[in-house]
């Protein structure tokens, strides 16, 4: 008895001196500036010429309508683009995880392509592709879906699908190759079985290949969260946070009074310490209903 | 019944791989063409590759800064998958409340966007001497809660039973991470090398900031300034773009049997 | 021994005196200078670095490329380790004022440097006056052109003279009266983005604040004169839309539009398509009809140097902009031929470099022309907000165009800068 409770603390300790390094890294890398950018939130003033403000700088986020506008798109963006990208980049990672599937190499690299792409080119490409005589309107127009040609930079939500589209796009690749190095440690034998037992593809897919990926989902699912909160590139080049606000993202709002605009840090710092909050909150309780061990 | 299911499969497949693949084909294509081809659209290969190579090498020190991208992605990417996976593994198998606990603090790491923690960081680096070294720039990148947490959770699906047995045979608990744990996990460590690299590799605000000598300029800083003068010259932009994803490309391909292929099958 | 301590003091005063002084002034001195663009700033630099080789060759001018010299500045001012900042920058002229105003004490006071700033265009120099004083040296030209096809207009019956020295309203009938012979718009513009507007706003002497720096959008009849104008550009078809920048450029690289109206560097992107060689004119821009003080001219962009106070050599580095940027022709008409990279120092002007006829647009001297209609550009002060007054417009003039009220838009958009300008 006496050894094995011996034997546990040693364990211990071998496992605060395995998780040591990097959370004593991560303290100091991120932790510390965070407390600091903490302190600059209580702050306001243009530029250095700071002073101690109190709670003004968050106050003032109740009054301020772009913080709101943005707040609400970035939250427009989650709730569309999180789930179909995620449940894309599983159908298609447990499709590849096919032996018999030919091609499954060139279909890899390609679908992982987009994440690597450099964003410059895509950005470029989208808004020739989504412009008003652009591959989009010609398709649908002849597909006889639309009769005029839709502009989509130009109008308030037709921007926000092209935004969902582009991260969908962009990022699904992303998510799959998680999903096909999970997959890995599926054992096939499974699969075998629940074949014989005469479960089709779809039983398959929700009764084995979700419930053991779960881990991994639940990881997937933070970090697309935390991904589409922050969004910041797509909305920066494909749109610019227009039209009239209508994709300004918070990560863009912040940049703005940060480098663009007459620099407020303490006014920048209060609203990253709300979507700090924002995804603390919801990564709190992914991880309730997702962490289950 | 089964052959239409099939057929669908692929062609699913082929729909999402075109759409995929279509705007790296268009940046191949463009980095063959002249500027003014590329905003007039054209879609077919162009004369201008050797053109756009010379411009380029002219006016960037492109061999510089691919070399020094690579090094310090190369770096970043090692010391970040020994000091990360270690800790996932940590987190996992010995876990208890308190790790557990610890383990989502870390995580709120991340959700802090990194304009804002860049000016506290930068005064720690200056202060500390670092500016312009590969150190500076791979010090905050190292512990990313992200790869802890991505080796955490496929720790669960690492059978306890080898630790057990391995412990039985007298094995040490380091020993067991490195004999038994690493190469079963291989697929894991390849999925997290290639997001790593491309992570590390395509940084730009914060090398942006710490590297101030034309001698330490990293890839996406040099495509940066491609794009920051009053005329844009696209050929040589894409020409740039493309040379600048190749590396993720390779490694990408490198790596992708490992976390692709039956693994767990191997070791059986 | 009196003697002997005067003689020890003047050995003191000597050699630790005064020799040290000599020697400093032929130490060894390396400026660094951030600032961007290889084929225009950047070579422009390399060449004054040159020229300044030549009367102070112990100093070293080291030019580093950097694209985003504001983020750069702002981390590490913010930080408080300005030993890491260059001896000088460049500066978007749009952010002069911000800067000087949010950093006081990072940047060197020129005004009594010796540099004449008289010399440079008024308006240019007004950019980078906080209090009454000087801290930048002008020098990338940002005066406004109105670049036009001039075979098409020869189509449609008309010379570049119909479109010199016109108002808006002349413009918009010519404009019309060529889209209907050609089918081929004058002019295309970013949807999102206010450049055109406020190209407008300065050619009449106004911005989108009052001398006060207090918002001047929702009771500016000048601007909202400048939105009626716009409305009817776009709704005659005379100006097209488009979305981005490339966008921008494709349409007059791919003759869709038969002009544009910008910044002069625009230049550089419209001789790049040389199928169109010869075929383009350049001249002023319309004036607003009613504004009360509206002329032909404006601007849209440029930038200026600037030096750091934490600069260890703040003379030298001031030194060497007098003896270049603020007092060398040739510079000037040593950069101008390759890079097309136009000043707005005066005095260049009168060279014969600028005075050459220009191949791609029809042999016309376009470089004298240009700094002869910078000289007349009407002065404004864009001020600590001016991004945020830029965003705002740019807001309402997509509110306006999607059918909203014009002073509701422009309304909406006064409160939002006065909002952010707590």
């Amino acid at each position: 008895m006496l050894k094995v409770l011996k034997l546990k603390r040693k364990q211990n300790i071998i496992g605060w001196g395995f998780i040591l390094p990097a959370t004593i890294l991560i303290f100091i890398f991120y932790f510390y500036p965070i407390i600091r950018a903490l302190l600059i939130s209580f702050q306001s003033g243009v530029g250095i010429n700071l002073s101690y403000a109190g709670l003004i700088n968050y106050r003032r986020l109740f009054v301020d309508s772009l913080f709101k506008g943005s707040l609400s798109n970035v939250f427009i963006f989650l709730i569309l683009q999180v789930p179909l990208m995620l449940f894309l980049a599983l159908i298609i990672a447990s499709l590849l995880n096919d032996h018999k599937l030919k091609f499954r190499g060139f279909f890899r690299i390609a679908i992982f392509l987009p994440c690597a792409t450099s964003l410059v080119a895509y950005a470029l490409i989208f808004r020739s592709i989504f412009a008003l005589d652009g591959f989009a309107n010609i398709l649908l127009m002849n597909l006889n879906l639309i009769s005029s040609p839709i502009n989509w930079i130009g109008q308030p939500w037709t921007a926000r699908i092209l935004i969902v589209l582009a991260l969908t796009w962009r990022w699904t690749g992303y998510n799959m190759i998680f999903y096909l190095a999970g997959l890995q440690n599926i054992n096939p034998t499974i699969y075998e079985a629940a074949k014989i037992d005469g479960a089709n593809a779809w039983t398959r897919f929700t009764k084995i290949t979700i419930p053991l990926l779960k881990p991994i989902i639940l990881l997937t699912t933070i970090m697309s969260t935390n991904g589409t909160l922050q969004i910041f590139d797509e909305t920066q080049i494909l749109t610019n946070g227009g039209p009239a606000n209508a994709t300004l993202s918070l990560s863009q709002y912040i940049y703005r009074l940060s480098f663009e605009y007459s620099p407020r840090f303490g006014y920048a710092a209060a609203i990253s310490y709300v979507i700090f909050l924002l995804v603390a909150i919801l990564a709190f309780i992914q991880m309730k209903v997702g962490d289950r061990r | 019944m089964s052959r239409i299911i099939r057929a669908t499969k692929y062609l699913f497949l082929s729909v999402i791989a075109f759409l995929s693949l279509f705007p790296f084909f268009w940046m191949l294509n463009s980095a063959t063409n002249s500027s003014v081809d590329i905003l007039t659209g054209t879609l077919l290969p162009g004369n201008h590759l050797g053109e756009n190579y010379q411009t380029l090498l002219a006016n960037t020190n492109l061999i510089q800064a691919l070399w020094n991208s690579f090094r310090n992605a190369v770096v970043a990417t090692i010391a970040s998958l020994i000091v990360c996976s270690i800790a996932g593994y940590g987190f996992e198998i010995y876990h208890d409340r308190v790790k557990d606990r610890l383990m989502v603090i870390l995580l709120l790491s991340m959700m802090v966007p990194f304009a804002v923690i860049m000016i506290p960081l930068f005064m720690m680096i200056g202060k500390a001497n670092l500016m312009n070294t590969t150190t500076a720039f791979i010090l905050p990148t190292i512990s990313t809660a992200f790869l802890i947490f991505l080796f955490r959770q496929s720790t669960r699906g690492f059978p306890s039973e080898i630790i057990e047995a391995a412990r039985i045979e007298g094995m040490g608990e380091l020993g067991i991470f490195i004999k038994m744990y690493m190469p079963i996990m291989r697929s894991t460590y390849a999925a997290a090398a290639v997001i790593t690299f491309m992570s590390a590799w395509n940084s730009y605000l914060w090398p942006l900031i710490i590297m101030q000598k034309e001698a330490s300029k990293t890839m996406p800083l040099l495509i940066a300034n491609l794009i920051s003068g009053y005329v844009i010259d696209y050929g040589v932009l894409m020409l740039a773009v493309t040379i600048s994803i190749l590396p993720t490309v390779i490694i990408f391909l490198i790596l992708q049997k490992n976390f692709a292929e039956g693994i767990i099958t191997s070791i059986k | 021994m009196k003697k002997g301590l005067t003689l020890l003091l003047i050995f003191v005063v000597v050699f630790l005196g005064f020799s040290p002084v000599t020697a400093e002034a032929e130490q060894e001195v390396t400026i660094t200078v951030w600032c961007w663009d290889p084929s225009f700033n950047i070579y422009a630099m390399e060449e004054a670095a040159k020229i300044y080789a030549e009367i102070a060759p112990h100093v070293t001018i080291d030019v580093i490329e950097e694209s985003d010299v504001e983020i750069k500045l702002t981390t590490m001012v913010n930080a408080g380790q300005t030993d890491a900042l260059p001896d000088i920058l460049l500066m978007q002229d749009n952010s002069l004022h911000k800067n000087i105003i949010s950093y006081p004490d990072t940047f060197f006071d020129l005004t009594d440097s010796g540099i004449d700033f008289a010399q440079f265009a008024d308006y240019k120099v007004a950019l980078s006056v906080v209090n009454g004083r000087n801290y930048a040296v002008p020098f990338d030209n940002g005066t406004a052109i109105n670049a036009i096809r001039t075979d098409v207009l020869q189509q449609a019956g008309y010379t570049l003279a119909d479109f010199t020295d016109i108002t808006w309203s002349e413009y918009l009938k010519i404009g019309k009266d060529v889209l209907d012979k050609t089918g081929k718009p004058l002019l295309s513009a970013i949807a999102e983005s206010p450049g055109l507007l406020m190209t407008m706003l300065q050619s009449a002497g106004t911005w989108m604040f009052d001398p006060n720096g207090e918002v001047y959008i929702a009771e500016n009849a000048v601007l909202k004169e400048i939105v009626e104008v716009y409305i009817e550009l776009v709704k005659s078809g005379v100006l097209v839309q488009v979305n981005e920048w490339d966008q921008y450029i494709s349409s007059f690289n791919r003759g869709t539009v038969a002009g544009t109206i910008n910044g002069c560097w625009i230049i550089g992107s419209i001789v790049q398509q040389t199928d169109q060689k010869g075929k383009w004119g350049i001249t002023n821009i319309p004036k607003l009809d009613r504004a009360p003080n509206a002329t032909n001219y404006s601007n849209q962009g440029g930038s200026s140097w600037m030096v750091l106070a934490s600069s260890a050599h703040p003379e030298v580095a001031t030194d060497f902009l007098a003896h270049t940027f603020a007092g060398s022709v040739k510079l000037y008409e040593t950069i101008l031929p390759s890079s097309g990279a136009l000043a707005t120092y005066l005095p260049a002007g009168d060279s014969a470099v600028y005075n050459q006829p220009h191949e791609f647009f029809g042999g016309q001297a376009i470089y004298a022309d240009i700094t002869a209609f910078a000289a007349k550009v009407p002065q404004v002060s864009y001020g600590l907000y001016n991004y945020e007054a830029r965003d705002a417009l740019g807001n309402a003039i997509t509110q306006i165009m999607a059918g909203a009220d014009i002073d509701a838009a422009l309304r909406e958009a006064e409160e939002s800068v006065k909002f952010l300008m707590w």
